[in-house]
Parts: C-alpha cells; structure tokens; sequence
C-alpha cells in the first residue's frame, strides 16, 4: 500500500495552486493520473520519488516512511525503491543497452535479471546497440527495463508513450502491463490517452488544480454516465468475426470468453485489445446452480 | 466516450410507477409516441428517473420485432409505425432499416422472415419492442 497525503504550494504569481492529495494505492494496483495540464500530476509522481519535498505530509510504501513533515524524516529518491520512466529517455549515450541496464543494476540484485529483462522487453537481439540507433519505442523499452533493473517496489511512469505512434504505444503498453503483472508492482502512471487508461489500469484519479477531483474504475468515470442495464462487465475484445450482416465479438471477462453479437455501426472502432463494457439488462439471462448446498441433503 | 447504440431514441419521462425495487417508465417521445420500458432502479437509486427528464432509449437492433399492420392481440408494449427503408440480405440474416417519427430504428431479423412477409424499402411496418428490452441512459 502507498499512502500519500501531502501539500505542496506550486508556480508562481496568479498561476499559483496547492497541490492537495489524499491518496491511498493498494499493493499491485495500476493508477493512472489523469487531468489538463498544470493539474499537479507530474509534480504528485515527483513529490512521491522524492524530487520534490512537499511543504507538509506524510508519504509511506507499507510500513516504511519516506516523508513525515512531523518527524523530520525525507528520504532521498535511491532509498525509496522507487523506478522512474519520463516521456524522454534519458539513456546514456556512450552505454550499449547492455551496459545501460548494468549500470543500474544494484549489487543485491539477482544475476539473472538482466537476461530476465531483456527478454520480457524483448530487447535481447538489441542489447549490444547505443541508444541513438533505436527508435523511440525501442528506447522506452530500454528506459523501462532500465527502471525495472532497480526492481522498485513502486514504478512511476509519466506519460512514458506520448512521444510514440500508435503501433509503438500499444505494443508498449503490453509491455507496461506484463512487467506490472509479472513483478507485482504498484504502479503509478501519468497518462492523456483514455482507451490506454480503459486498457492499463484498475484505478483512475482525475486531477484538477492540484486536487483529485474523482477516483474510481475508469470504466466508470469515462462511461457515458450510467446505462441502466443492471448486468454489466468491463471486459477485453479478443476479435470480432462478420458473420451475414453482424458481426460476433468475443470478450474477455474474467477468466470466461462471452459472444456478444453486434450490428457494424455499433462497433466501429473496436479492435482487439480494446477494454469494453458489456450490458444488457436483468431480464435476458438465465440463472442455473452448478454446486452447492442441497436442502434436501 | 458515447454508447454507440444501434437504435437510440430519445424521449421526457411522462410516468413512473414504482413497486419495489422495479419502475414501470412510461416515456413520451416525438409525434405522442408513447413507449414502456421496466427497469431494476427507482427514483430513490437511480436520479435520472424524475417527470419529464430527457432519456436516452436505447434497445438491440436484435430485439426488434417486425409486423406488418396494426396489431392488437399480441403483448408487445411498445409499437412504433415505419417504413422499410432499405434492406442489407445476408444468407441467414437480414439487417431493416426503418424510418419512424420519433427516429430511424434499425432491426435485424431472419432473411427468410423478410421474404415470407414480403418486407421490400416503402414498405409499411410495425416496429416492437419487449418492454424488458429497452435501457435507459441519462442524457
């Protein structure tokens, strides 16, 4: 659990704001941080690495305290256990992928990890390339691996996809959630990009001038206000079939693939991958027991 | 980010009857249409259900039924006059588009339905639609 609840006064002149949150992230959730610019999102990510000192609060990852303005403590950022990826890179020029993930690396750390990395990030066939050979999905990949190496507990990411094309960005973001998954991390993500939000994370705080304004599923907070119809699931569209004049889209809900038949004009714009809500209302299903008690037993 | 539903109405709540934890709504849309639908909320948990809020009526192109004249001896609440305005036949499957007062609604029924009740574009017709079948979203 991270625990931040701090206040930070920020900019200058009548631009001037209060940052002002009251956040609790559970163990393993991914949040994204959503709102215009100037909100006080970035400076959240850099008040919680540790960057930039709040005026009074108190920050916390389980049972250790990284800031307490009451008890004068305020860990600096390499005891936080914390990776951090900014939307540039800021790889080492002079350093192979390779030798840029080394780098990182702590002592303590597993041999392994590296080789665990680059293939997770699938960087293997690059290790030994420098940085101003790669494309930019290829170095967000670096830069990603790079934060992992440190195997943070908590990894802040700042819109670390808004300088790549579409391919690129969602072929990431597969990479940012099997490397979420797969290490256990609680993940804070800064991000504009609402299909990504709907596609990465469980939780979705909106900020406004400093403030979360709301929190939630963000399959609720971005949903045309509510539908009346009480059987509803967010789930992910694994494809979608023509078939005569619908089309037939299976959906991941869960661990259990549902059909769902639909007429073109009403998925236009769905592609696999894609978060989706599924509703219909109370009335359609039918309700069977499989196990259980028997009153008659 | 929009519902992009098939067939969407709108319409003013004109009646609530509330039993429990179910509404009876009854909504007026364009041309005195009148349609039903029945939903698990009430006025207490869902605020939208208030006299005269403008709805969203929304129900599956699939859950349209077809007839062709004025019926009375059947069940269906909600009876909408169309025409037929263009037809896209597949093999088991055809897609109606239908031009009504209170807005286009589109059907999708069986291609061979289509062919026995003669349904050709101009054609006159009954929309309906189960009174189970209809959700309402806020607008």
């Amino acid at each position: 659990m991270v625990e931040v609840r701090i206040h930070k006064k920020l900019g200058a002149g009548t631009a001037e704001f209060t940052l002002n949150t009251d956040l609790t992230i559970a163990e393993g959730s991914l949040l994204t941080l959503y709102g215009p610019s100037g909100s006080g999102k970035t400076s959240l990510l850099r008040g919680i690495a540790g960057l930039l000192p709040p005026d009074k609060g108190y920050i916390a990852f389980q049972d250790r305290t990284w800031f307490d303005s009451e008890k004068k403590i305020n860990l600096p950022p390499q005891k936080r256990n914390i990776g951090y990826v900014f939307q540039d890179y800021a790889l080492f020029p002079n350093m192979t992928v390779i030798e840029n993930l080394k780098f990182a690396k702590s002592k303590s750390a597993p041999d392994n990890i590296i080789a665990d990395l680059l293939d997770v990030m699938d960087l293997a066939a690059l290790e030994n390339r420098k940085p101003d050979t790669l494309s930019g999905g290829q170095k967000q990949r670096v830069a990603l691996a790079r934060a992992l190496v440190q195997q943070p507990d908590v990894l802040l990411l700042d819109e670390p996809l808004a300088a790549l094309d579409t391919d690129m960005r969602l072929s990431l973001q597969d990479h940012i959630l099997d490397a979420h998954n797969k290490l256990g991390l609680t993940t804070i993500m800064v991000s504009h990009d609402l299909g990504e939000i709907m596609k990465l994370s469980d939780t979705t705080a909106i900020m406004k001038e400093g403030r979360i304004t709301q929190l939630g599923p963000p399959g609720e907070l971005f949903m045309e206000k509510h539908i009346s119809g009480k059987f509803q699931f967010t789930g992910t569209v694994l494809h979608l079939i023509q078939q005569d004049v619908i089309y037939i889209i299976s959906v991941l809900i869960g661990n259990n693939i549902v059909k769902v038949v639909a007429h073109p004009s009403e998925i236009e714009g769905i592609l696999p991958g894609d978060k989706v809500v599924v509703a219909s209302k109370a009335f359609n299903p039918v309700i069977y027991k499989i196990s259980g008690n028997s009153a008659s037993e | 980010m929009d519902i992009r539903y098939v067939n969407r109405l709108t319409g003013h709540i004109k009646n609530l009857q509330v039993e429990g934890q179910i509404t009876l709504v009854t909504l007026l849309l364009e041309g005195d249409l009148e349609m039903k639908t029945i939903v698990i909320d009430t006025p207490e948990s869902a605020e939208y259900l208030a006299l005269n809020r403008e709805v969203n009526i929304l129900f599956k192109e699939t859950e349209v039924v077809i007839g062709l004249e004025k019926t009375n001896g059947i069940s269906l609440a909600n009876k909408i006059d169309c025409k037929v305005q263009t037809l896209q036949s597949g093999t088991l499957l055809s897609g109606v588009d239908l031009e009504c007062l209170p807005g286009n609604i589109r059907a999708i029924v069986s291609t061979e339905a289509l062919s026995d009740m003669g349904i050709e574009p101009g054609k006159k017709v009954l929309a309906m639609i189960k009174l189970n079948e209809v959700m309402l979203s806020p607008k």
